[in-house]
């Protein structure tokens, strides 16, 4: 019987090894030798006519014969695979098949990437409307009317009975919100605002800012800076250098305008302040109790810094070639 | 305003190179735009700010560099004037003392009129002026000196030697020094003799009163006019100047008598000729309140540590007097050049200011936690983006102010229409009622340019005007689809109709919106072959479809346009973004297909709405997966393959269960429909 399993083992072995990769030819020796009918199974038929105390060392010695020759013909078979596999290959250089993705707007990205910014410290995002009235858009942010300090706020009016206007800025939302809301509390406010401003490659008529505020019992001028510096340094890279002047706007005091170094020089990409004590009056705030900060920018002239885009009419053209580059 | 620096030297020390200079005065909050060598010299371009008038003039921007840098301001010293008093020469009144607060006017006599000399030519030319004469280019010098306006008449053309202060009476009329005629409206502040309007107030001079080669005698007026006055008639004339744009930011009374003196003394110097009458009538100062600073209030704003002895150094360099002072506070007296020094507040920012933004330190505020939530629409406007960025569609951003024919092309009714009243061109005359315009501009601008697949989408506010005349804003939504869809897996193919109903279904069903429909509708935007109004339950939500010819044709469109406009507030109440977790069926699905040959008319919907009828408990879903009209297909019918899925929650479905449903399905749709089976 041994000698049976030892031929057998050695027949199968070398048919199995001069056999071609072929898988059918490799799945007719697997049923011959290892099939149901095949040789093995004939052999081990014949155990039972072996004395007993024979049997479990034959028993042991069927199965590595079997097991040698299983291993022989599935190592066989998978490299058989591999070498049918090799025959039929793909043009691995033709395209993937894929939906592009749409692109979100460079501005609304900008609008998102400085949001976010500010959320992670806490200011939450409102919006406001962009029809406004003037008591809004001027008179509750202590900018008086026939004062010259509204010369840097062309405006449209529209056509009605009453006085209504496109906002020219976001900060109209920093006193409705006040008048909701009661501090402590920081928001911020991204949105279209609108001037009569001729268009060229540096004005739009219709263009976007972003408005901060944060009130509360201890704000401070060095939180202006500490805030706006997080700012800038997330938005434009660690090593972007600021800087802040003092500036005027009527609704803040003190109030600073903040540079970044660009190339040799400095560009202003803010204007940022204390909230002036008149604005917490007007929304009925008492001024000796609360302090804020208050900030706003242009989105569109940080966008194009941080793209390099030259001509803010592009971002209005809704040229795909344009959009899709972002 | 430009600043000469070597004529700035005249009254301020520099040892700081124009550049230095401009960077010192910058950081200060004197925002120096540009700067212009000349050789040594230069000029700086200056921005002042509407609260800072006193920088408007040398002595002002001298004063901020003494405060600056310590240094000594030098302001001229006056030489006696020579004067030989005589009586009622010239008359002066005043009609009303709010619009002109004071009134100086100088006679001096025997002047000789004559080209200045270079020195003087050179600095008003340093100035972007021509240079006129000795007397008027002196008034001009001394106004950008002092900051003080001045004006210079010919006295002997002065009717009846009288000054009068008065408003304008309705049609008077008045030819100014740029040789314009003006009529001017009632109550247009003037300067007029006893006849007639000699020069605008505080804006500009008369032609018939003006100094001349011939002029002898004249009589120096320097004045305060009311801002606001000042500022309304230069606007209503269209003519600003040099004296206007001071005026209205208000000038300083005490200042008035300096600026007098010194031109006068100027003009003696220059052209001859004595002073023979000098009138002085209204307050001589400003009535300014004394302020006090509470260092503790300084420090606790600022977030830094002044020492109240800078402080005090800073704040009484820049003019300020010292009333009373104590360990926590100090009164300051404020001077009639700094009127803008009303409150605390504005010291503060004065003490910051001058002591130097960047010697404040950084700190992150101690936010009070607030729930952090955006409201419903900013979430929801942040999904919809995400979603249709995922699904190929590009964002847009288009002007919310359009041409009014745009609009009334994009099917606007006139009446809607929010007009604005002062456009700077035809192109944002009006705002937009619905973004088709927005959008078809744009798919016009990119087929121009040969880009082929367009799928592009608008977030953004209409406006219109509701029926009460009352202006509503609303945020809409905005699709358009245009061109080849090519995603790659088989050639391009042209976008359709169903394309966009994909998308919006997709959309509206990941916003949770329930009972979504979509109905005929008439709008007229939109072609009667492919045009829907989309609907979530009993609201109209929006529509869409296929573009109208006609409403190409106003666009230049050629190609086929897939157009879509959903009201994002009137589906908020129907958004649904809260999940919930459902148990997965514990038990298998047994899917079966139909394939029906039916007439074309009949609907899917239709189809749809029978199988689910005939269907049991036991059908779950049922799903178009196959349309075909061609080979073995008879004319005016259609194939349609349909799949079936039945399931039982609460055990394995038997073969001969779903049989007998499955039946009852079939015999329906052929007695209902006709329908053959394939």
């Amino acid at each position: 019987m041994k000698d049976a399993l030892k031929r057998f083992e050695e027949e199968a072995l070398k048919e199995i090894g001069l056999s071609l990769p072929n898988r059918d030819l490799l799945e007719t020796l697997r049923i011959k030798y290892l099939g149901r009918k095949g040789i093995l199974t004939e052999l081990f038929k014949k155990m039972s006519s072996l004395p007993p105390e024979d049997r479990p060392e034959i028993g042991k010695l069927i199965n590595i014969v079997k097991e040698n020759v299983a291993r022989a013909l599935n190592d066989k078979i998978k490299s058989a695979a591999a070498t049918e596999e090799s025959k039929d290959r793909l043009d691995i250089t033709l395209p993937g098949i894929s939906q592009r993705p749409g692109k979100i707007h460079p501005i609304t990205r900008t609008i998102s990437d400085i949001c976010r910014i500010f959320s992670g410290l806490g200011f939450r995002v409102v919006e406001g409307p962009e029809i406004e009235t003037e008591h809004y858009n001027f008179e509750t942010l202590n900018i008086p009317l026939e004062h010259p300090s509204r010369d840097a706020f062309d405006t449209f009016y529209l056509k009605s009975e009453e006085k209504f206007l496109l906002r020219s800025h976001t900060s109209p939302v920093q006193t409705r919100f006040m008048e909701k809301n009661k501090p402590p509390f920081s928001i911020i406010v991204p949105g279209k605002v609108f001037r009569p401003d001729a268009t060229d490659a540096s004005h739009s008529f219709m263009f976007h800012q972003v408005e901060g505020l944060a009130v509360g019992s201890d704000i401070k001028f060095s939180d202006l800076k500490g805030v706006l510096n997080i700012f800038a340094k997330t938005m434009f890279g660690n090593s972007i250098q600021t800087r802040f002047r003092p500036s005027f706007f009527p609704f803040t005091e003190p109030s600073a305008e903040m540079d970044i170094r660009w190339g040799k020089g400095w560009l202003e990409i803010l204007g940022a302040g204390m909230v002036n004590p008149k604005v917490f009056a007007n929304v009925g705030y008492d001024p000796k109790k609360v302090t804020g900060l208050a900030f706003g920018m242009g989105v569109e002239r940080i966008a194009m810094l941080k793209y390099g885009i030259g001509d803010i009419r592009m971002f209005f053209e809704n040229d795909v070639r344009f959009l899709r580059q972002f | 305003m430009k600043i000469n620096y070597n004529w700035l030297k005249d009254y301020i020390d520099v040892k700081l190179s124009p550049e230095k200079l401009a960077e010192l005065l910058t950081m200060s909050g004197l925002t120096v735009d540009s700067l212009e060598r000349k050789g040594d010299d230069a000029i700086l371009e200056i921005e002042v700010t509407s609260n800072r008038p006193d920088w408007l003039s040398y002595i002002g921007v001298a004063r901020e560099i003494a405060a600056l840098t310590g240094k000594i301001l030098k302001i001229p010293l006056i030489t006696a004037n020579r004067k030989s008093e005589t009586k009622n020469l010239i008359n002066v009144k005043i009609e009303d003392k709010k619009l002109c607060p004071r009134y100086t006017a100088r006679v001096i006599s025997n002047i000789k009129i004559e080209e200045s000399p270079e020195w003087l030519k050179s600095r008003i030319e340093a100035m972007g002026l021509k240079s006129v004469n000795n007397v008027v280019d002196i008034t001009n010098f001394c106004l950008f000196e002092t900051g003080e306006p001045m004006h210079a008449f010919d006295l002997d053309r002065l009717s009846g030697g009288k000054i009068i202060v008065r408003t304008s009476r309705k049609g008077e009329r008045i030819t100014t020094i740029d040789g314009v005629e003006r009529t001017l409206e009632e109550g247009v502040l003037v300067i007029a003799d006893d006849s007639r309007p000699v020069a605008v107030a505080g804006v500009m001079g008369g032609l018939n009163t003006e100094v001349t080669a011939s002029t002898k005698n004249i009589l120096l007026e320097a004045a305060a006019f009311d801002p606001i006055s000042i500022r309304r008639t230069s606007r209503v004339l269209g003519l600003p100047s040099e004296s206007s744009y001071r005026f209205e930011r208000k000038v300083d009374l005490a200042n008035i008598s300096y600026a007098s003196a010194r031109a006068s003394a100027m003009i003696m110097e220059l052209a001859g000729g004595q002073e023979k009458a000098f009138i002085d009538i209204g307050s001589k100062q400003e009535k300014n309140k004394p302020v006090e600073l509470r260092f503790s209030r300084l420090n606790s704003v600022l977030g830094v540590e002044i020492p109240a002895q800078k402080a005090k150094k800073i704040l009484t360099a820049l003019g300020l007097k010292i009333i009373s002072s104590s360990k926590d506070k100090i009164k300051f007296s404020i001077p009639g050049f700094r009127s803008d020094l009303k409150n605390e507040i504005d010291l503060i920012e004065e003490a910051a200011r001058i002591y130097g933004y960047d010697k404040i330190p950084d700190t992150i505020p101690g936010m009070a936690a607030s729930p952090a939530r955006e409201s419903h629409d900013i979430t929801i406007a942040q999904f919809i983006r995400a979603l249709l960025t995922g699904m190929g569609l590009d964002e847009i951003i288009t002007y919310s102010l359009l041409s009014k024919d745009i609009i009334l092309k994009s099917g606007s009714l006139p009446e809607a229409i929010v007009e604005v009243k002062n456009p700077l061109s035809g192109e944002q005359e009006a705002m937009r009622v619905n973004l088709a315009g927005g959008m078809l501009n744009s798919i016009i601008w990119n087929i121009n340019r040969k880009t082929k697949d367009l799928k592009l989408f608008e977030l953004g506010n209409i406006y219109i005007k509701d029926g009460d005349g009352k202006f509503v804003e609303r945020k809409h939504l905005s699709i358009g689809m245009a061109g080849e869809i090519a995603d790659g897996s088989s050639g391009p193919r042209k976008s359709s109709f169903f394309d966009l109903k994909g998308v919006i279904q997709v959309l509206l069903s990941e916003l949770g919106v329930k009972d979504v429909s979509f109905t005929d509708t008439g709008d007229g935007n939109l072609s009667p072959s492919a045009r829907a109004s989309i609907n979530a339950g009993q609201d109209n939500i929006g529509v869409l479809g296929e573009v109208s010819r006609r409403t190409l044709t106003d666009f230049d469109i050629k190609e086929n346009v897939y157009y879509s406009e959903v009201d994002i507030d009137s589906i908020l109440k129907h958004v649904n973004l809260e999940k919930r977790f459902m148990e997965l069926p514990r038990y298998p699905s047994v899917f079966r297909d139909i394939s029906i040959v039916v007439n074309k008319g009949i609907s899917n919907a239709d189809i749809i709405s029978l199988i689910e009828s005939k269907g049991a408990t036991i059908l779950k879903d049922v799903r178009l997966v196959d349309r075909y009209a061609g080979k073995q297909i008879p004319d005016g019918k259609i194939s349609l393959t349909y799949r079936l899925e039945y399931r039982d929650n609460a055990k394995t479905l038997e073969d001969k269960e779903v049989l007998g449903v499955h039946s009852d399905v079939l015999r329906s749709l052929e007695e209902k429909f006709g329908a053959k089976l394939r």
